[in-house]
């Protein structure tokens, strides 16, 4: 028995298995950033659906409406190849000669010295930004709603008191947004989260990619413990994984909303 | 402009295996998610906690692992159930597993819509109903689930185009057979040809936001149907300030 246990011990806690265990901080670090983005991306576009300038209003809501009408994986594909693509464009106007130019034979990038490699990092911070826009636009939305949701009566107060309107925005309205806010954010975040375990799509050594790793059927001895298809163990894991993230998230907003409900809203969710 | 037609034709095979997913998914989803709702609106302690912790968990954890699990769990299966029974090849197809995982995911989803609707009949209505005498099933029948598709259905709605956007991942979780391939694949396949990001996702996308605006446009003129007995909407007019 303590035999067994000691084997199993060892067994999770060999090389490949704490490169797994480490590998969650790519996933943290995506929903974190991603989130903090998303919140971002979601006031401008909020502040831009509320402008007073009919174009900017209709920039506003292309953005919520157009990435809302694609699926968040085309997005995350799209934008950091978009994004590559671009700077590696931009750099071939400067780097490239015509002779450099002639002789790339591929499709792709224009000259050789335009190439631009992307690591984990750039990755990482690339599919940051994409899920801070995806979800931005779904932010957009909610903050719109709850900027709507402010009562009339204290911004007619803080005008009374001679605010500019900058000041109002900065100093009343957003300040009361929050509370109306946050349900939908809550939201927002949870569908962040669950957005985060597509990180393998972009190259980056993710929690699913080792979980696939790690169960992979395995005959060699030399190589680890002989195991069939063990991956379903691994996924069961992350499925947990992720389920008790959810549940953690929820107890957090809860708690966000009841402090910041405070003297506001009437009713507290129990 | 040619290679934008060339690109609509050659991805025109490939939404037809998103609608696929989404359509195969959608009936079953929809009934399990009406017992499930039930369930968790049900006073048995078994059944309520059964369809809670059905409904948290696949609401609360992403597809994407939801399709690994469910395939590799598949696979491991596969020497000793599907093989002997010789149905091996239709269990691990993606056109069977795609749709199997869906369904599991939007059941949840929709019972969730579903059990908000249910808890938002009027009481009134319900208590009417029994008064008159009417049986547990003829209550639900004639007085719930009337209202509760009413008041479920422009949630649903999202819901449904949800499903048709999260058919985009089963073939990353899923082997793509011989030339099925979905939108996704297709766009990426045509992308690392030619490397031509803008044109051939943009395309995709252009496909899944007509799909999307379709199922809108069905939808809404099914909740027209549904809600014939109201006085008519006042409809959309576009009439923008160009400056306020």
């Amino acid at each position: 028995m303590t035999e067994d246990l000691a084997f199993w011990l060892s067994y999770i806690t060999n090389g490949k298995h704490l490169t797994w265990y480490a590998s969650f901080q790519f996933t943290i670090y995506a929903a974190l950033l991603g989130g903090a983005l998303a919140v971002v991306f979601g006031l401008t576009g909020a502040t831009l659906k509320n402008s007073r300038f009919f174009v900017l209003r209709l920039v506003g809501s292309t953005y919520s409406s157009i990435v809302r009408g694609v699926p968040d994986v085309l997005f995350f594909l799209f934008f950091p190849l978009a994004f590559e693509q671009g700077v590696e464009w931009l750099v071939s106007t400067q780097v490239c000669s015509p002779e450099a130019i002639a002789a790339q034979t591929a499709p792709w990038p224009p000259c050789r010295e335009a190439n631009w490699f992307l690591g984990t990092t750039e990755y990482l911070l690339l599919a940051s930004v994409s899920l801070g826009l995806v979800y931005g636009a779904f932010a957009t939305n909610v903050i719109h709603g709850a900027m709507r949701a402010v009562p009339a009566g204290q911004l007619e107060a803080a005008r009374a008191y001679g605010m500019s309107a900058a000041q109002v925005l900065w100093r009343v309205h957003i300040r009361q947004m929050w509370v109306y806010a946050l349900p939908g954010l809550s939201n927002v975040w949870m569908l962040i989260v669950k957005a985060t375990s597509l990180l393998s799509l972009l190259q980056i050594a993710d929690i699913v990619l080792w979980a696939d790793r790690l169960g992979a059927p395995n005959f060699l001895p030399t190589v680890g413990l002989v195991h069939d298809d063990w991956r379903w163990r691994y996924y069961l894991v992350l499925f947990v994984f992720y389920i008790l993230v959810t549940w953690l998230s929820e107890r957090a907003f809860e708690y966000l909303m009841r402090r910041t409900g405070r003297g506001i809203l009437s009713e507290v969710p129990a | 402009m040619d290679a934008f037609f060339n690109d609509l034709a050659v991805m025109a095979p490939a939404v037809v295996f998103n609608i696929y997913f989404a359509m195969a998914s959608i009936p079953l989803g929809f009934v399990m998610a009406v017992f499930l709702a039930l369930g968790k609106a049900s006073s048995n302690p078994l059944i309520n906690a059964l369809s809670r912790g059905y409904i948290y968990a696949f609401r609360g954890s992403p597809l994407f692992i939801q399709f690994f699990m469910f395939y590799s769990l598949a696979l491991s299966l596969n020497l000793t159930v599907w093989r002997p029974l010789g149905i091996s090849g239709f269990v691990l197809h993606p056109l069977f597993m795609g749709p199997l995982v869906l369904v599991l995911n939007t059941a949840a989803y929709t019972a969730e819509i579903f059990y908000g609707a249910l808890r938002a009949v009027p009481r009134g209505a319900v208590e009417a109903a029994r008064a008159y005498g009417m049986s547990r099933s003829q209550q639900f029948r004639r007085v719930v689930w009337p209202n509760l598709i009413r008041l479920a259905w422009p949630a649903y709605t999202n819901e449904v185009v949800f499903l048709f956007h999260a058919t985009a991942i089963v073939y990353f979780a899923l082997p793509v057979v011989g030339p099925q391939a979905d939108l996704m694949i297709t766009a990426k396949t045509l992308f690392e040809r030619d490397f031509n990001a803008f044109l051939h996702f943009s395309v995709a996308a252009l496909y899944f936001l007509v799909v999307s605006l379709v199922v809108f446009f069905l939808f809404g003129l099914v909740y027209q149907r549904l809600m014939r007995h109201l006085p008519a909407q006042p409809g959309l007019h576009f009439a923008p300030k160009w400056f306020r």
